[in-house]
């Protein structure tokens, strides 16, 4: 949370800040949205109010949100389009009612036309097994129109309470949730978001429930029947939220996903306090989740089962007396026994056993069999739960079950030393998370005890070697050999790019990317060996294109190998810059000049990025008479650049694209 | 009973090896990332109004990049077809059986709104056999059973590049009163088996023999286009009743044309102030162009395609009244109003896509995906008669143009008397031009700014209209910054407008204003800067051509490129060296570059580019070579530097 919540007593009196029916008279003039000149569309009002209440004698979820909307192009239609995705699961359902909506056009005479919502424009898809998805689209949208929707959505997933999102890719002018908690339900509360909050208040009030009456559970007959209504009132914990002039939300490349910069408020139920009944505490501690996660038949009973895996781990055991190697070894029999069906969970789809024989399984059938097969092999091995890049960043503050979605194994090793593991990438070196994982940090489950965060920026960085060997003649011609080495993060991207293209079109393409190149031979080397870089050796030939007469040659001898492209082509930033990992870009070129030419060597240069946040080294040498040797060398240190460090990481490749097109002058001698 | 069982397991002994990878013929490994083994599809047509498909297809899966494609599988449907049975077996590459599929292993999946779509019926059904260690085959049989026999299942085994075919059959067993219509794509002689009629039905047989692995190639026809298929239509065919021929485009027309009748009729104030138009607006173009931008203003695209409603337009008061539909209906009610307004127009069914192929137009048959209005306008004095295309879904595309999406191909014309095949209007280079001029004004230190004016025409304006029109002001900026081809630089300012349009019948454009800030654009060498004069114009390189070319040469559209930079030299700085002025002509366009010193002390640089497109579709694999070195050419001319030194004062 940002900031402590005000309390404010009695906040129920709060006027609603929008009464359905009846749009401002200020929404229909131009003048009123002379600020959104930019905008499409704008959220004038999103209105959500949850609360607890009864039907039919069962305590449900009500939330019930008001939004209205004011479309101002072309472009802004798709606003007036709402699709609400609604769960279900065995007889636990989530249900849309009291759709309502409006379309208002403003006349030429300046009188306002209402248009119903019908029931034509409304339709429900049955998505998937858990999921239905209720879709409408507002009536006669026109530039110009005031469009707005109210409905009621009832839930009884209280481990799932609404969540609400204050931000959208429109601006919003108001976007304001309540709720309102029995005190019965706990929750952890927790806002995220890179705008700060206009209003934080809590109160309290009470709601008067009607539940029915079950004779206790249990044997005999009539257990579980409904004998009669209680009604009861409950003293409830009401917060009010509200987020003033939200501006539009744009997505920046090298980033996570938009959920980690959107403003929102998220819930996770915590515990239980029924009348006359014992206090459950689900969330209040990671020593709790940890045992409820063990106990689970999903996650810790599927793998501490592990005797199915004792005769497959028992000639490993023999074969690697050396933990790390023993581990690397389990880690590829489990590779080569399932495969990654591209589903991230922390929680198993069923028994082990059954992934294993069946060769196929999510995320979690594949590192749960892996930790399994760990510990069989008589590996000190925890589980960590991790969040995807995709899924959205983690808190440290509260043990959020609901923030993970995926689970590797952490071999401690004799030495002190620790290995992060993960079987469902096959081109990866053991020791190296695939790149969706790459998300700051993890947290351990132990059999007993707390647990602890573990980072999970790796080690081994994106690292790209390319050492030159060229030849230049009088008449400009360049030729000569490369070779490249493509490391860690960089040996992964290689190789899928290989898998996918073929030997063959991967070097055609290298070769298009640079106008006059040709490339008569190539080798590639470690393809299969993943645990080593992905080597290429090509020669290279190069027809003069260079500007110049016989007595000067200028010769751009980095620039062919580098990016030649900023990657960072926006001038301004809003949220971090999130790569994930280190990287190293390394070229050395060593050039052989035409007999009779000298060269002038360029200035080296070094270039460091704030707070050891990375450099640049470039240097010119002649460690011969007749050659040239430049070296490039790139390193950034950080795997996350915040906004405020963006400016100085463009810079830096500004001035590193700038040194490596500078051109060698070459002159003749005498 | 029970005897005899155990005795049968006893004779049967374990399985034999199905599908072992090692029998695979070496040429057949070549470049493939999988191999067809076996697609064995059979269509039962049971009555007018009901086709069964039944497939069984056979892949082994070679290595990990087949493995998405051949490993899983997703069966469509809809509200007018279902998956009678679909079962799945996987075995290793010495055949032996891994695993049977079972039925909680097949996920179904609502697609309601795929495409763009509102909402539609369509869902699939998929599974996931794949697995971790390769070569492994994937055995799949399903059954479909559809009540749209508008359309007929196809036949084409080998439709990607890296896969081959070990072999294929067709059988098609259609009752001999309800005859088959189908037309053959490249097959290989023997392919088609002679029909054999027993009792009162009919059946056809093809087979395809073992085929390698092909590549796309670039500016290559689609490779569907290039391998051997079956497409198959009905002669007569009926839809939730409603009874059709697809003899002819004529009736296809015919058919479609009835579905629609009767579903015109507007609410009377609606069709009251369209007749009041005749009066204001008695030029026939200019009224219907009134028409259009009131379509334009009041109307969206939001597509509900529900059964029978994705051939059947929804009625035109419905769109009077929500002020939305699909394609069908907003051309339906655009028709409506263009009628009472005295301009009768027809529908028009077109393949809508910038890459989708144009109608095989000896094969009548449903080949459409979208809806479009023809508006023929008779000679009126002075002015000779002409056609507007209309496109009525969008609210921004300029009156009568037919880009990219359903320009230059053919369209079946809705009429009373049924359909005609009739060609939607094609613009040639000059049509589809950019024109762009810059100011560049270069500094000492390398770093330049730039003022960049560019007015695209036609099809050159499809993406930047789109632009224009959909994106706001931030969207805009990313757009044209992630894709400039530019070492370094920063979008200081950016605004694209409408191009005035010079006469009613011109082509739309959009003029973009962008402003550079190029730090490090010229590349210092001791006393001299090197620099690119061509800014932006440069065409993008074509890979090399590894091993003979197969496929032919498919040409992009005609387009007319005109770049001239005025480049303003830093103070205390001349030209050194000029690069020489370039002219290529060949058959596939001319390109032209030169410099011009001025006058007022600036230097002009001029490239001009027109690409051609030959007449016929496309160009046989020997000119390939040919092409490549045109394109080459223009490359290390578009590439060219100057030199400019500091001058001793």
């Amino acid at each position: 949370m940002t900031g402590l919540p005000s309390l404010v007593w009695g906040q129920g009196k709060v006027p609603p800040p929008i009464k359905f029916g009846q749009p401002d008279a200020k929404d229909f003039e131009a003048k009123s949205f002379e600020a959104d000149s930019g905008a499409t569309a704008v959220v004038l009002c999103d209105y959500g109010v949850s609360q607890f209440s009864s039907t039919a004698g069962k305590m449900t979820i009500t939330t019930e949100r008001t939004t209205r909307l004011k479309i101002l192009k072309k472009a802004g239609y798709e606003y007036a389009t709402v699709e609400v995705p609604l769960y279900h699961q065995e007889e636990r359902a989530e249900r849309l009612n009291n759709l309502h909506g409006f379309t208002y056009l403003p006349g030429a005479d300046g009188k306002i036309t209402k248009i119903k919502l019908e029931a034509g424009g409304s339709f429900e898809e049955k998505r998937s097994n858990n999921l239905t998805v209720r879709k409408f689209t507002m009536p006669n949208v026109q530039e110009g129109a005031v469009v707005e929707y109210s409905y009621v959505v009832t839930s009884t997933f209280f481990d799932n309470y609404q969540d609400w999102t204050f931000q959208h890719d429109i601006p919003t002018r108001w976007s304001e949730y309540r709720t309102s908690i029995p005190q019965v339900y706990q929750y952890k509360i927790l806002y995220q978001g890179y705008v700060p909050l206009t209003t934080n208040e809590v109160g309290t009030g009470s709601v008067n429930l009607l539940l029915a009456r079950h004779v206790s559970d249990g044997a005999g007959p009539g257990a579980g029947m409904e004998v009669g209504t209680t009604s009861l009132t409950m003293s409830t914990e009401q917060h009010r939220w509200v987020i003033r002039d939200v501006p539009a939300f744009r997505e920046e490349p090298y980033s996570t996903t938009r959920s980690d910069y959107l403003a929102r408020m998220t819930f996770e139920l915590a515990g239980i306090q029924m009348p006359n009944e014992k206090y459950q505490d689900l969330t209040d501690s990671w020593p709790k989740k940890n045992k409820v996660l063990m106990d689970s038949e999903i996650f810790g009973k599927a793998f501490l089962d592990s005797k199915f895996l004792a005769s497959a781990m028992k000639p490993l055991i023999a074969q690697y007396p050396n933990e790390a190697a023993r581990a690397a070894a389990v880690r590829e029999l489990v590779l080569k026994a399932v495969k990654y069906d591209g589903t991230n969970r922390y929680w198993a789809s069923g028994p082990l056993k059954r992934s294993y024989e069946l060769h196929r399984g999510n995320s979690a059938d594949v590192n749960l069999l892996l930790i399994a097969a760990l510990r069989e092999a008589g590996l000190a091995v925890v589980p960590v739960l991790l969040s995807t890049r995709s899924h959205g960043g983690v808190s440290e503050q509260y043990p959020l079950m609901e923030q993970f979605n995926y689970v590797v194994a952490l071999v401690a090793l004799p030495d002190n030393k620790e290995l992060l593991l993960d079987a469902t990438e096959p081109l990866l070196p053991c020791g190296l998370l695939p790149t969706r994982c790459l998300n700051k940090i993890g947290h351990t489950v132990p059999e007993t005890g707390e647990g602890r965060w573990v980072s999970l920026v790796p080690s081994q960085r994106y690292s790209h070697y390319q050492e030159v060997s060229l030849t230049l003649d009088a008449e400009g011609n360049l030729s000569g050999q490369v070779h490249e080495e493509h490391g860690g993060y960089a040996g992964l991207e290689a190789r899928e790019k290989l898998q996918e293209l073929g030997e063959k079109k991967y070097v055609s393409q290298l070769a298009a990317a640079h106008p006059g190149w040709e490339v008569p031979s190539y080798t590639f080397k470690g393809l299969t060996e993943v645990e080593q870089s992905l080597g290429l050796n090509y020669e290279l030939r190069q027809a003069a294109s260079t500007a110049g007469t016989a007595q000067e040659l200028y010769v751009a001898l980095l620039e062919p190998f580098g990016e030649r492209q900023n990657p960072f082509r926006h001038a301004e930033r809003n949220y971090p810059v999130d790569i994930g990992m280190f990287q190293q870009e390394v070229i050395r070129v060593t050039l052989k000049l035409p007999p009779g030419y000298t060269a002038e060597l360029p200035k080296p240069a070094t270039l460091a990025l704030p707070s050891n946040g990375g450099r640049y080294m470039f240097a010119a040498t002649s460690p011969t008479p007749g050659t040239v040797q430049l070296l490039s060398r790139l390193n950034l240190d950080k795997p996350v650049y915040t906004a405020n460090e963006y400016a100085a990481l463009r810079e830096l490749y500004r001035q590193m694209l700038a040194k490596q097109a500078e051109a060698l002058v070459i002159k003749k001698s005498g | 009973m029970l005897l005899s069982l155990l005795s049968f397991l006893a004779l049967s002994g374990p399985p034999t090896p199905k599908y072992q990878a090692d029998a695979i013929a070496p040429a057949l490994r070549e470049n493939a990332h999988a191999v067809v083994r076996a697609y064995d599809e059979v269509v039962t047509v049971k009555s007018a109004s009901q086709v069964i498909k039944t497939v069984h297809r056979v892949v082994t899966v070679l290595d990990e990049a087949g493995s998405d494609d051949y490993g899983q599988l997703a069966v469509p449907y809809d509200a007018l077809s279902r998956i009678n049975y679909l079962r799945g077996a996987v075995y290793d590459a010495q055949g032996h059986l891994l695993h049977q599929l079972r039925a909680a292993e097949v996920h179904d999946q609502g697609l309601g709104s795929e495409g763009g779509s509102f909402m539609t019926d369509l869902r699939m059904r998929y599974v996931d056999l794949r697995q971790p260690a390769t070569p492994y085959t994937v055995e799949l049989d399903y059954e479909v059973a559809s009540e749209n026999t508008l359309f007929y299942p196809d036949w084409q085994p080998q439709h990607s590049e890296n896969v081959s075919l070990e072999g294929a059959t067709l059988q098609v067993t259609t009752p001999t009163a309800l005859p088959l219509r189908f037309e053959e794509q490249l097959l290989p002689a023997g392919a088609a088996i002679a029909p054999v009629v027993a009792g009162n039905q009919t059946t056809y047989r093809w087979q395809l023999p073992a085929s390698a692995a092909m590549e796309e190639e670039p500016l290559a026809p689609p490779l569907d286009e290039l391998l051997p298929a079956v497409h198959l239509a009905p002669a007569t065919f009926e839809v939730q009743g409603h009874a059709g021929s697809l003899a002819s485009w004529q009736s296809l027309g015919q058919w479609t044309y009835q579905l629609g009748k009767g579903r015109d009729v507007l609410p009377p104030a609606l069709t009251a102030t369209m007749a009041q138009l005749m009066i204001t607006y008695p030029d026939p173009r200019a009224r219907a162009r009134k028409v259009y931008e009131l379509l334009q203003s009041s109307t969206r695209y939001i597509s509900v395609q529900l059964g029978l409603g994705g051939w059947q337009t929804a009625p035109a008061s419905s769109v009077a009244t929500g002020g939305y539909g699909d394609c069908k209906a907003l051309s339906n009610y655009t028709c409506a109003l263009l009628k009472a307004a005295g301009l009768p127009a027809y529908m028009a069914l077109v393949g809508a896509g910038a890459d989708h192929a144009d109608v095989r137009s000896s094969f009548p048959s449903s080949q459409f995906n979208h809806a479009i209005l023809c508006l023929p306008l008779a000679a009126r004095g002075a002015t000779p008669a002409d056609t507007v295309w209309l496109e009525c879904t969008s609210q921004t595309t300029a009156f009568g143009y037919m880009g990219s999406f359903t320009g230059n191909r053919h369209a079946l014309l809705l009429t009373p008397e049924g359909g005609r095949l009739v060609a939607t209007p094609r613009y040639g280079a000059q049509a589809n031009r950019q024109q762009r001029r810059t100011d560049l004004w270069l500094a000492a230190d390398g770093s330049a700014k730039a003022t960049v004016r560019t007015h695209r025409l036609g099809l050159a304006q499809d993406r930047y209209a789109q632009l224009l029109h959909e994106a706001d002001a931030e969207e805009q900026k990313k757009y044209v910054s992630n894709r400039l081809h530019l070492s370094h630089f920063t979008v200081t300012s950016l605004r694209l407008t409408s191009a005035p349009v010079a006469t009613p019948q011109a082509l739309p454009g959009v003029l973009e204003t962008l402003g550079l800030d190029l730090p490090g654009l010229a590349t210092p060498a001791g006393r001299r800067l090197l620099l690119e004069p061509n800014l932006l114009g440069h065409l993008a390189a074509l890979p090399a051509q590894v091993g003979p070319r197969q496929a032919p040469l498919a040409l992009p559209p005609a387009s007319l490129s005109q770049d001239t930079v005025r480049l303003h030299l830093p103070a205390g700085f001349k030209v050194e060296n000029l690069p020489q002025p370039v002219e290529l002509t060949s058959p596939y366009g001319v390109y032209v570059s030169r410099y011009v010193a001025l006058p007022d002390g600036t230097l002009q640089y001029v490239r001009q580019l027109e690409l051609r497109r030959p007449k016929s579709a496309t160009l046989p694999p020997s000119i390939y070579t040919d092409y490549l070195s045109f394109r080459r050419k223009i490359g290390q001319a578009d590439n060219a530097q100057l030199v400019l030194i500091k001058t001793d004062a």
